[in-house]
């Protein structure tokens, strides 16, 4: 039997308001740093075995690992990596999709919400690769 | 002050000679490796040529771009002069990848199916890559040259590499990656012996006031303008005159003919033959400048300020939990690339960005290296003339905080 992805509270138990509310609540860059490391330890590790080259997002400068699929029209997504700060950006790109239809995820732009949110450090040009390529992965899923 | 630097003194007012450092106040600069910051002479003097003398070279009859010509020619033998070599055995490059790959071509097309390149493992990709495709071309052999557990050279090994096919040896002066410094004089004397060629890449050389080719006696040496404090977009390849007399052009168009007929062309001599189109003139007469700035910093001070930082900063590192200095053992120069047991390069670095210190992050181009070292990325810092013990010091706070977060 195949391992099961660890399930995670990102777009459910946390939903996109209660993280506005906490990356608010941490003024300036450092501050935004230590609250994406802390989103990263809630986000659970993937058991080895799915750490796999069928699972790695390539284009980004740490290692990433990508699963989603469509149960009852909504987007189930599990993503790890073994950067901290990136697994806290996923975090967020999680809670942003996670249970959305297919529509709702080809129309989300991501890139304006992390701005919102003031990471546009991680959508400018050398650091946004990763995120772009996480992005686009996450359209293709049917 | 540190001990081991008699004039820092002389070097925290060199700092102010970088107006980068006036626009940024806080910047922690520790990625000289990646790119030199330029001191105010470099950017005055591609300035004044555009203002004063800009016109195109070698091919104009009137009075401005004869002066045009002159500078830029003044900038080759300037350079010569500081190299100990000839001004006709240095050819401008756009930089030290160019610069090798030009050789890879011109001389390397000569070479025959089973003839052997003798490559090492501290090199940067700059120094395989070219390589690999003459050997695609050509069908050389690349042969590397291994490692011993330390992280240096395996003189045995490399020793019993060099045979009677080994017709050229790669080797960098400095690796980019950990820093460390070949055994450079035991190897080109060992090449020379077998009756190879040996191609020097001084990347990370120049900018450590390092030996230059005729000291060192390489036939092929080749360095990037914007690592010692020069503009990018330009290089210099020295080649021995005898080497460049035979050999052909790699890119064809102006400037490095002699006669163009469609019945066939014959070309200029040495180094207009391998100048082809309009040079980077500004740059260099900027990196005539650099290199000059340069020379005129005393080379013990200069090494006494840089190897007195990294020895402050890999004390101050002794203080923190598993970091580890790759090939730490090695002579190196002033990089320090460190792996950390607990937390991913690109965090801390990450976490020091947020500070203003800068520091490369990634495989620096050595994927050969790092696998050596069995480590995926890992985080350096390289020094330069401008950095102080300031610097040294925040790094070492920051990257204690960033440790503590990240475990």
């Amino acid at each position: 039997m195949n391992p099961s992805y660890p399930h995670h509270p990102f777009g459910e138990r946390i939903d996109k308001a209660a993280l506005q509310t906490r990356l608010e609540a941490a003024q300036g860059w450092e501050a935004k740093n230590r609250l994406l490391v802390q989103l990263g330890r809630e986000l659970p590790d993937w058991p080895a075995t799915l750490r796999d080259d069928a699972h790695l997002v390539s284009g980004c400068e740490s290692r990433v690992w990508l699963h989603g699929e469509y149960v009852d029209g909504q987007l189930r997504l599990y993503a790890d990596s073994d950067s901290r700060i990136v697994k806290g950006l996923l975090a967020l790109v999680l809670t942003a999709y996670c249970g959305q239809t297919a529509e709702m995820v080809a129309r989300f732009d991501a890139e304006a919400w992390l701005q919102t949110l003031g990471l546009q450090r991680f959508v400018s040009a050398s650091r946004g690769n990763g995120l772009r390529a996480i992005i686009r992965h996450i359209r293709e899923y049917r | 002050m540190s001990p081991q630097c008699p004039n820092s003194d002389l070097f925290s007012q060199l700092r102010s000679e970088f107006p980068i450092f006036g626009t940024h106040p806080e910047l922690v600069y520790l990625d000289s490796a990646a790119t030199a910051q330029k001191p105010r002479c470099v950017l005055d003097a591609e300035r004044r040529f555009y203002e004063e003398h800009n016109a195109n070279v070698h091919r104009g009859s009137y009075a401005l771009a004869i002066a045009a010509t002159d500078a830029f020619e003044n900038a080759r033998s300037s350079i010569a002069g500081l190299l100990g070599v000839a001004s006709d055995e240095l050819i401008f490059t756009r930089g030290c990848t160019e610069g090798i790959n030009l050789v890879a071509h011109s001389w390397g097309d000569s070479l025959a199916a089973g003839d052997e390149i003798l490559v090492s493992t501290l090199e940067h990709h700059a120094n395989i890559v070219p390589w690999q495709l003459l050997a695609q071309r050509r069908g050389v052999v690349i042969r590397p040259i291994p490692l011993n557990a330390a992280g240096q050279i395996d003189l045995p090994a490399y020793q019993a590499l060099l045979g009677p096919r080994t017709r050229l040896v790669a080797i960098t002066q400095a690796a980019n990656a950990t820093g460390t410094l070949p055994p450079l004089a035991e190897m080109i004397a060992a090449a020379h012996a077998a009756g190879a060629l040996v191609l020097v890449d001084g990347a990370q050389g120049v900018v450590h006031r390092a030996d230059g080719p005729a000291a060192l006696a390489a036939d092929f040496y080749a360095f990037s303008g914007h690592k010692v404090y020069g503009p990018t977009g330009i290089g210099v390849l020295y080649a021995r005159r005898e080497l460049l007399a035979n050999l052909p052009p790699w890119q064809g168009g102006g400037e490095m003919i002699e006669r163009v007929s469609f019945a066939g062309s014959s070309f200029a001599p040495a180094p207009q033959r391998f100048e082809a189109g309009t040079p980077p003139i500004a740059q260099a007469i900027g990196l005539a400048t650099a290199m000059r700035w340069l020379a005129a910093l005393d080379a013990a001070d200069l090494h006494a300020h840089e190897t007195g930082l990294q020895h402050r900063l890999e004390t101050g590192l002794l203080d923190l939990p598993g970091v580890q200095v790759l090939a730490a053992a090695t002579p190196r120069a002033p990089i320090t690339a460190l792996h950390f047991a607990g937390a991913h390069a690109y965090d801390v670095a990450h976490c020091l960005d947020a500070r203003q210190i800068a520091v490369r992050v990634g495989q620096h181009c050595a994927h050969p290296l790092l696998a050596h070292f069995g480590v995926s990325s890992s985080l350096r810092v390289s020094l330069a003339a401008y950095n102080t013990t300031d610097d040294i010091d925040r790094f070492l706070v920051a990257l204690g905080e960033a440790l503590e977060l990240l475990a």
